[in-house]
């Protein structure tokens, strides 16, 4: 067992490690929480995610851009590939929260998509990625196979935006306690209001928040 | 004046009746004439005549022009899809043909002639040559082609952990929008081409200025100066998004005299002037998401802004929408920035 300060050294050089996209650090560390007893739920969410947290806060300030999110993100899953095995099954239960996202049918740009996964994936969601381009039954289907408390749908084309009150009428028809979240470039929060969403964000960092508080007045 | 005369006084720097309303819209014209949208990208013929026809019908200066954002990845060697449903208006990726460093390591320049949608796209530019239009090449940016080459998640890697790589593919990229336009210039002249070049992936939603100035800047400013070095006069940029930090760079990249370049509608068309209007026609720039759900009187609106703010640029100002216009936007916004030009566009 690690002795407290030692634990808090370990998640400061997890944290750090992901700021800094070091993959090595982060596999030193994260190893290190597993040989010295460090817990690793604790590993994870205050020194991985809380990286990542730092790491939103840059992208937000146009300090870190997508490159950087991207490297930050891979030093993210290195810890994560390591720590997840040793998460203890009542940890596991902490993190009941379940997101399916893809991209809107007809649209394959999925980088945004992909960046809120990251953010999600760092805030210990269950994340069901669909993937680009979905037709939009299957966002239906899998929010009734995952039971997710969430569905967020992206989309970079204008056109393809057009199916996002479709898509959200079905969702919510099937289950109107689903919280539906749009986003994407051509996106505004007033036009996700008017396609009956019930969320949106502006970007990745800021769709973990606003789903935490969504789904907390909704369900 | 008539359309043509209003654009050759344009590039020529004299004086204009109007402003001229120019064209961004491809699907739009699809629809407009019932034809699909896929049309405008696998059949020239059909892309050509619903471009020249919607133009007519709504009063739009210039055009046709041939092209679609996905540039690069087809010609060298990767697959493109043709959009074939209701909620898709443009040309898409389907395979990568660059996904690892061995895979960049065997990539060579495709054949100008045969690659891609190179050989549409000289089908079209013989149409704009038989109707007297201007003969226009569209390409992708440096950026934006290297991205369409391979997925942009490792090119955006490769800039940071393995940029000899990253530098590699961008080098590539210039010497192929380099090699397409000297194979137009043989065919149509070099008085008679102008590149329309869209650099959307270079955006600072996607790279920081200071990538921006590292791996994009060295090869528009190398293209560039090698395209005007063939004799072309005008060279059309589209910087498409938000790219207000990349703008101190733009302005580094000769354009020609005057050159042309538009911008998303994140750039205010005042600072847009401020880094280009000395030696730059400025286009642009209506939010097209306004076009297509706003509401008649807002795209109107609008568009009075951005003719107020545009018309006295010292080189001239194009109104046109930020970019693409969507196929389904509502027919009557379309018309809302002809009314506009034309009540709020006098010189007079």
């Amino acid at each position: 067992m690690a002795s407290e300060q030692r634990a808090n050294e370990v998640l400061k050089g997890l944290c750090d490690g992901v700021v800094a996209f070091d993959e090595e650090t982060v596999g030193k560390f994260s190893k290190a929480a597993v040989e010295e007893g460090v817990d690793a739920y604790d590993a994870i969410t205050k020194g991985l995610a809380h990286g990542m947290g730092k790491v939103g806060e840059l992208y937000a300030a146009h300090e870190y851009f997508v490159p950087e999110l991207l490297l930050c993100a891979d030093a993210l899953y290195v810890g994560l590939d390591i720590l997840r095995p040793h998460l203890k099954r009542s940890d596991s239960g902490k993190s009941a929260r379940r997101i399916v996202l893809g991209v809107a049918e007809g649209d394959v740009h999925d980088i945004g998509k992909n960046l809120v996964k990251i953010m999600f994936d760092a805030a210990a969601w269950e994340v069901y990625d669909l993937g680009k381009d979905v037709p939009l039954g299957s966002f239906v289907e899998e929010q009734q196979r995952t039971n997710a408390d969430v569905v967020g749908v992206s989309a970079l084309m204008a056109t393809s935006m057009l199916a996002m009150p479709e898509v959200t009428r079905m969702i919510k028809t099937r289950n109107p306690n689903v919280v539906v979240m749009l986003g994407g470039a051509p996106l505004t929060r007033e036009i996700a209001r008017s396609y009956g969403a019930d969320g949106y964000a502006d970007n990745a960092g800021e769709a973990v928040r606003e789903a935490v508080r969504l789904v907390e007045v909704i369900k | 004046m008539a359309h043509k005369d209003r654009l050759d006084a344009l590039l020529k720097c004299k004086r204009l009746d109007m402003v001229p309303l120019y064209h961004f819209m491809f699907g739009f014209c699809a629809t407009n004439v019932g034809y699909p949208v896929a049309s405008m990208y696998n059949d020239p013929q059909k892309s050509f005549m619903a471009q020249l026809w919607t133009f007519e019908q709504y009063g739009i200066d210039g055009g046709p022009d041939y092209g679609y954002a996905s540039y690069g990845g087809w010609e060298f060697g990767g697959e493109i899809k043709f959009p074939s449903s209701e909620w898709q208006q443009a040309p898409s990726h389907g395979n990568f043909v660059v996904n690892s460093e061995e895979d960049l390591a065997k990539l060579r320049l495709p054949d100008v002639e045969k690659a891609g949608m190179l050989p549409l796209a000289m089908e079209f530019s013989k149409l704009q040559d038989k109707f007297g239009k201007p003969i226009s090449i569209v390409l992708g940016g440096v950026f934006t082609i290297a991205g369409n080459i391979c997925p942009v998640e490792i090119l955006c890697r490769w800039m940071i952990k393995k940029p000899e790589a990253a530098h590699r593919l961008l080098w590539l990229a210039t010497q192929h929008i380099l090699e397409v336009i000297h194979h137009w210039v043989n065919i149509f002249g070099a008085e008679r081409v102008m590149p329309n070049i869209w650099e959307p992936l270079a955006a600072n939603s996607m790279i920081s200025p200071k990538l921006f100035q590292q791996f994009v800047l060295p090869y528009v400013k190398e293209a560039s100066e090698k395209i005007l070095a063939m004799g072309i006069k005008h060279i059309y940029y589209h910087i498409c998004g938000e790219q207000n930090l990349n703008l101190p760079y733009w302005a580094q990249v000769p354009m020609g005299d005057p050159g042309l370049v538009s911008f998303g509608h994140q750039v205010d068309i005042s600072t847009a002037i401020n880094y280009f209007g000395d030696r730059c026609i400025i286009v642009g720039n209506v939010d097209p998401g306004v076009i297509q759900s706003g509401t008649p009187q807002q795209v109107y609106e609008l568009c009075k802004r951005c003719i107020d703010k545009g018309k006295r640029a010292p080189r001239g100002f194009m109104l046109m929408s930020g970019c693409e216009i969507p196929p389904m936007a509502p027919p009557c916004n379309v018309y809302m920035m002809r009314k506009a030009v034309d009540d709020f566009g006098s010189y007079d």
